[in-house]
């Protein structure tokens, strides 16, 4: 495939990687904690709606794009009453929110769909854009995708050099543990979801304000549980997950492309394609052993003392 | 005091203890219930600085509630705690800790996935920034004052449990409690580690500090407490001076309330047929092991925790395959053997992970009986439960399993009565061959003891290969004791050579 190909396919993986990357992200916090949350395809779903419904309204993306990951937060709050507040059980928890998610932005969206949104267009970086090749993949986006840049970076650093990242990782590990060292977990895991919700909020948030500017039923379509199958893959370290959004994103829009193209190969094959890797991605990770790398205490709901 | 001091609180005869330095910490009629239990009732007592306290009792005499309500986990229904004359509350935890009072769990309650330092400063750290390096130096200062050789850096996952209970004495050390509290300190440890152990309580005691030891272990308790408080069923019935206690013997009927006689009485028989013959058997941690059990016989495996045993005992229990060499069971090969294993007179398994593999907690005894006896209870394709519910009522009512109702949860018994019920199963079985992982590990004086019982009684059909980490266990038991270390079995010799057996120490360590 020539260059002039291939750059903007990149900077496509890197514009279709970045709500994955969201909520990778957001999916890793809440999983650190100790919290299986499979709500967030769901959480996306609401993100997405609020955010476009919000920004059409006040005419204001940024409050838009804010409230997606608030509304979203205020979904996991659900899946925090239900396991932190009831010890229910973690996973028909999170699968109750992706169906109650999905099915209510879908119903709210109803007259919403086709309504040409507000939202955030591309802005090349200055001096930073002139750089050959990669200022074309990485520096003419939108703003929420620089913002993405920073993100596995602070969040790093957060589990690494901070008080609240160091206690947030240890109820995750061995709650009883951090318990007798004094920590609050149930607030901890509180902290955990709301922060996951909120950054998974803000992942459907950018489909609907940047990716495209137009609102749709199913927008979504799968990414949440992609998110989910990368934290997987990530190990649970947030650098490896930019990689993994970004070569997920990378087969988006290399099947988009292939079909604007018009290949002899059926379309739906081609759709298909980003979620057998998600499959392929998962066998790969398991078969390497380092599915071993979970928080020993993920989806362990901590008993109440006898 | 309390306004009506019971019984069991006059036990505590004040003259016993000499009164020259005001207690460090003082329980005042302490009860604590759960429904209808009575897991602590009416406890008084005081420790002073630089004592060291040993408190004893069964499993369930409420050993653990106490300590849970001193640790501010649990709080107590009523009576109250002083703390250098103060009264005091502990809510939660961090009060507790923040009081100078500092707990090491049994199981420990360390991040296996965090460092050493990282889990020392875990809920002590002082501002919100905190940077990996200066942890380690802050705790490598720490290790080196107290002379603790562990390294800051070092993962828990790469700890023996010897260095991973240092680590739990570090995390006081740096709160600086002033009453420390270990729960059965010995149980995982080596002899050695056990020595180094009760050399660090002595100093931490020289410091002025107040310790308190749980321990099942009587030899240990002589050895290392200045006091002695013994609690049965909730109730505290005594606290007396160490030295005045003349003997084991003396101390374990205090604890039980009846005699106990601590030697077992085993007659010398001759073995019969091997049952298990492992020959050249090299793989994961073993190295060309050699080991011939014979019917009638205990052979006692003995060694350092992690020297080979489990992959042994895995291989023979049929868990793992073979590497090289050959395993041969009841006369078959291996591959043969659990192709098609039968139910009954065959081979019996009794793991140390009681609750991970031998019974499901969320099951009931009987589907726990059934667990491998179900064949015996067929009909066709149809299970037999009300037969089976029948024998387990008789089996638990023989094996002395408390409570035993056979529809209640495994889940619900306790440790002591969990293994009851796993060997009741297994000897139900009439296996020719058994292999018995750490049998009596965390067990009480009465329940070790039946469970000594059932396993000489089993040796009558038997060949026996107890896994142990107790000598004291496997020179009672034992007929035959082989060693290991690095999965080599260093030397295999009968319990009378006495020359040999003087030197399980030095073999344990890979000399000699």
């Amino acid at each position: 495939m020539p260059i002039e190909l291939i750059i903007p396919l990149l900077a496509a993986a890197v514009q279709s990687g970045t709500p994955i990357l969201y909520a990778t992200l957001g999916e890793m916090i809440t999983e650190k904690s100790g919290v299986l949350n499979l709500g967030v395809e769901g959480m996306m779903m609401i993100g997405a709606l609020s955010a476009f419904w919000i920004s059409l309204a006040t005419g204001n993306p940024w409050l838009g794009f804010l409230m997606g990951g608030v509304c979203a937060a205020m979904l996991a709050a659900m899946h925090g009453l239900v396991c932190l507040g009831f010890q229910g059980n973690q996973v028909v928890s999170g699968l109750a929110l992706t169906i109650f998610g999905v099915g209510l932005a879908n119903y709210l969206g109803t007259p919403l769909v086709g309504t040409q949104g507000i939202g955030f267009s591309k802005v090349s970086l200055p001096v930073l854009a002139d750089i050959p090749v990669l200022g074309a993949i990485l520096f003419h986006q939108d703003v929420l995708v620089y913002l993405s840049f920073a993100l596995p970076v602070l969040i790093w650093a957060f589990f690494r050099y901070t008080r609240l990242g160091l206690h947030l990782r240890s109820v995750g590990e061995n709650p009883v543990a951090a318990a007798t060292a004094g920590l609050n977990v149930i607030g901890l895991r509180w902290l955990g979801v709301l922060l996951g919700g909120f950054l998974v909020g803000l992942g459907g948030a950018y489909l609907s304000l940047a990716y495209i500017h137009l609102w749709t039923n199913g927008l979504t379509a799968g990414r949440g549980w992609i998110a989910v199958a990368l934290v997987i893959f990530a190990f649970w370290r947030p650098g490896r997950a930019v990689f993994g959004a970004y070569l997920f994103g990378g087969v988006m829009a290399f099947q988009l492309r292939l079909q604007a193209m018009g290949t002899d190969i059926p379309a739906s094959i081609l759709m298909m394609l980003p979620y057998a890797l998600t499959i392929l991605v998962l066998i790969a990770s398991t078969m390497t052993g380092r599915g071993g790398e979970a928080p020993a205490a993920l989806a362990v709901n901590m008993e109440p003392e006898e | 005091m309390s306004p009506n001091p019971s019984p069991a609180s006059l036990a505590l005869d004040p003259t016993a203890i000499p009164p020259s330095d005001p207690p460090l910490i003082r329980l005042e009629g302490l009860s604590k219930s759960f429904g209808p239990v009575r897991a602590s009732h009416d406890i008084s007592f005081a420790i002073r600085p630089g004592r060291i306290l040993a408190l004893l009792g069964e499993n369930g005499a409420g050993k653990s509630t106490l300590m849970s309500m001193l640790a501010g986990r649990l709080q107590p229904d009523s009576g109250r705690i002083f703390l250098r004359g103060e009264e005091a509350r502990f809510d939660s935890p961090k009060d507790s800790i923040a009081a100078g009072i500092g707990m090491v769990y049994q199981n420990f309650m360390l991040v296996n996935r965090m460092t050493v330092a990282e889990n020392v400063l875990l809920g002590q750290e002082k501002h919100f920034w905190v940077s990996p390096k200066a942890m380690e130096r802050e705790v490598g200062e720490l290790t080196r004052r107290f002379n603790l050789p562990i390294d800051p850096g070092a993962g828990i996952w790469e700890l023996s449990m010897g260095e991973r209970q240092l680590v739990e004495i570090l995390k006081l050390l740096y709160r600086q409690s002033q009453v420390l509290i270990f729960d059965e300190p010995t149980a995982v440890l080596t002899p050695v580690e056990a020595q180094h152990l009760f050399e660090a309580l002595r100093n931490m005691a020289g410091q002025g500090k107040s310790i308190i030891f749980i321990s099942h272990k009587l030899e240990e308790v002589l050895a290392v407490a200045d006091e002695v408080a013994v609690l049965r069923r909730g109730e505290l019935v005594g606290h007396w001076e160490a030295k005045d206690i003349q003997s084991k013997e003396e101390l374990a009927n205090r604890m039980v309330g009846r005699t106990v006689s601590l030697e077992i009485a085993k007659d010398s028989r001759m073995p019969g047929e091997p049952v298990l013959r492992v020959e050249h058997l090299t793989g994961p941690r073993l190295d060309d092991v050699n080991l011939v059990v014979r019917q009638g016989e205990i052979m006692a495996l003995v060694g350092v925790a992690g020297n080979g045993q489990k992959e042994l005992v895995e291989t023979v229990a049929g868990l793992r395959p073979p590497g090289s060499g050959s395993v041969k069971i009841l006369g078959t090969d291996w591959k043969a053997f659990f192709a098609n294993p039968s139910w009954k007179e065959s081979l019996s398994y009794i793991p140390e992970d009681r609750l991970g593999v031998a019974v499901c907690r969320e099951m009931t005894l009987t589907d726990n009986f059934l667990l491998t006896t179900r064949q015996g209870f067929c009909r066709g394709p149809w299970l037999r439960r009300k037969l089976a519910r029948q024998t387990v009522a008789e089996k638990v009512a023989e094996f002395n399993v408390q409570p035993g109702r056979p529809d209640m949860l495994a889940g619900r018994l306790s440790g002591g009565n969990l293994q009851k019920l796993v060997l009741a199963r297994e000897f139900y079985r009439n296996s020719r061959l058994i292999v018995a992982e750490q049998p009596t590990q965390g067990l009480d004086i009465s329940s070790t003891e039946e469970v000594w019982r059932q396993l000489l009684q089993a040796r009558e059909h038997a060949g026996i290969l107890l896994v142990t980490g107790d000598l004291r266990e496997a020179m009672t038991l034992a007929d035959r004791i082989a060693v290991i270390f690095r999965g080599r079995i260093m030397d295999d010799f009968p319990v009378e050579d006495q020359e040999r057996m003087k030197r399980i120490g030095l073999l344990m360590a890979g000399s000699g």
